[in-house]
């Protein structure tokens, strides 16, 4: 329920994705975070069957995030979202004939939580139909709602373990005015997960190190 | 440890003593070993001149022994008494004990005695300094003045109820981030919820208007119990703002004024302000903004300055 940014981690040289994902973890214990259990994020496409005005159709993506288990987000490349029940899969099948699921594109995520003070991490693999694509690091700062305000603390604390991989401020904060404040449901964090799922389908298969 | 006791006693006179005491049991001795050996020993024949030497020997022992005993006498005159009033009475025979490395009692017994006697006489020094200042936080009228002369009540501790929504409604106006509502859940005690930005919620209980305990509670934060009233019990679940409630406590109990509860008020408010930046400042010692993973939850009383827990001077 706080600021939450989710970045891509390269893989180390000469490594396995396991391998850096191991790094990773020692790093985070050797600091002192505690593994509080696994993680799940998953995306699943729905090309709109209907074409009006021969525009290309708009993707649908829904999202599913085990941080919130009863949730789902549904929504459209830089357009409008919904933040609906689990029940929204069983509609989805019965909207077969608007929607159809571009089955070989789902993406999912998943690895280790940890947390650390007031901070939540999350080390996943991202695979797309069980071939590895890379890496994310998603670090949530809980007692904060303001992004503008605890940016600098959040690269501060990646700097501590990522490294130099330290990402720039996401562009969904940045398109936000000073001040408002991100709310408690989880649009942001899937937003930037989309974005990351998306340049990782666009990226060829991770060297020949698949996991 | 014996010189530690007042004795009256003079140690050249005692070592002269007991060599005196030596020197007594040395010619008994001799007594009674010119006794045993009789007049075989005698190198004259004749008997009558061996019993008069024999005689005259005798004569000479015990008059060894009457001089010796006499000297010793005389030498105990000198030596003198241990003095009758032990200041610790009874407990002052366990100095006779010779065993002193395995139970130093005696020793032990005289430092925590010594000890005892400083720290009463430090805590009536100490209290005696900080009564001339009255501190009193409660109408009770406690100790020996209470009899004396009737003191007045504190008339801070019983003030309108009017007055004090009065006082906070102009403290709230006069910062814009800042919002205070006023809660009355509990009689006539007063409970503001006060609203920081977007950074954290304080709930702060007061009696009449002194501040008596507070809880910091993060924005999204749930401020409310399952009944709809105010929580004021529940910790914070997030460890920065548990350490913001400890600092917060610390700060109502520095700002104290008795006579001028309002001030105090004012204070703490503007003190508590300081935490709009709670995220975005760095600490002003080490210029990090993390330490062990909180952000610097230390604001200085009197700059306003942000440090760490840890690094606070």
């Amino acid at each position: 329920m706080g600021v939450t940014c989710v970045c891509q981690v390269p893989v180390a040289e000469g490594k396995s994705v396991q391998q850096t994902v191991d790094i990773l973890h020692k790093k985070l214990e050797q600091l002192g975070a505690v593994k509080q259990g696994n993680f799940c994020v998953d995306c699943e496409t729905y090309q709109s069957t209907v074409n009006a005005g021969g525009q290309p159709s708009k993707l649908l993506y829904v999202m599913h995030n085990s941080e919130f288990p009863l949730s789902c987000l549904a929504l459209f490349e830089g357009g409008p979202c919904l933040v609906a029940d689990t029940n929204f899969d069983v509609l989805m099948v019965k909207l077969k004939t608007h929607f159809q699921n571009a089955k070989g594109h789902k993406v999912e995520c998943r690895g280790s939580r940890y947390r650390y003070c007031d901070f939540l991490i999350k080390v996943g693999t991202v695979t797309m139909s069980s071939s590895v694509r890379g890496i994310s690091v998603e670090v949530e700062y809980c007692p904060c709602v303001v992004p503008g305000d605890c940016w600098n603390l959040m690269k501060e604390f990646m700097l501590s373990f990522l490294g130099n991989n330290v990402p720039e401020l996401p562009t969904v904060f940045a398109a936000k005015p000073e001040g408002l404040f991100a709310p408690a449901d989880s649009v942001d964090t899937m937003t930037q997960y989309l974005e990351l799922f998306n340049k990782l389908r666009k990226l060829q298969i991770t060297g020949s190190n698949v996991h | 440890m014996a010189d530690a006791v007042t004795v009256g006693v003079n140690l050249d006179a005692f070592s002269h003593a007991i060599s005196g005491i030596q020197a007594l049991r040395s010619s008994v001795t001799r007594v009674f070993e010119s006794l045993k050996d009789g007049m075989k020993n005698c190198e004259i024949d004749l008997t009558d001149q061996r019993q008069k030497k024999f005689i005259t020997e005798f004569q000479d022992n015990l008059q060894a022994v009457n001089r010796d005993l006499n000297e010793l006498e005389r030498l105990s005159g000198l030596v003198g008494r241990p003095s009758e009033s032990h200041p610790l009475h009874n407990s002052g025979l366990l100095s006779l004990d010779p065993v002193q490395d395995k139970t130093p009692l005696y020793s032990q017994l005289l430092q925590a005695y010594k000890w005892s006697n400083k720290l009463q006489y430090h805590a009536g020094l100490a209290s005696s300094l900080l009564n001339q200042q009255s501190l009193k936080r409660s109408a009770n009228q406690l100790g020996p003045s209470a009899k004396r002369r009737p003191k007045v009540q504190p008339s801070t501790l019983v003030l309108p109820l009017q007055y004090v929504d009065d006082v906070i409604a102009r403290i709230g106006r006069m910062f814009p981030d800042m919002t205070i509502e006023l809660f009355r859940p509990n009689g006539t005690s007063a409970v503001l919820l006060v609203t920081l930005g977007k950074v954290l919620k304080a709930i702060v209980v007061m009696r009449s208007l002194f501040i008596d305990r507070t809880v910091v509670r993060g924005f999204n934060e749930n401020v409310y119990t399952k009944d709809g009233k105010l929580d004021i019990w529940t910790k914070s679940q997030y460890q920065v703002f548990q350490k913001v409630t400890d600092h917060a406590t610390t700060a109502l109990l520095h700002y104290q004024l008795p006579q001028m509860p309002d001030v105090v008020v004012r204070s703490f408010m503007t003190w508590l302000r300081s935490y709009i930046k709670l995220f975005q400042s760095s600490c002003q010692r080490c210029g990090h903004f993390l330490q062990d993973g909180l952000p610097p939850t230390w604001r200085d009383f009197r700059t306003l300055e942000a440090f760490h827990d840890t690094c606070r001077m």
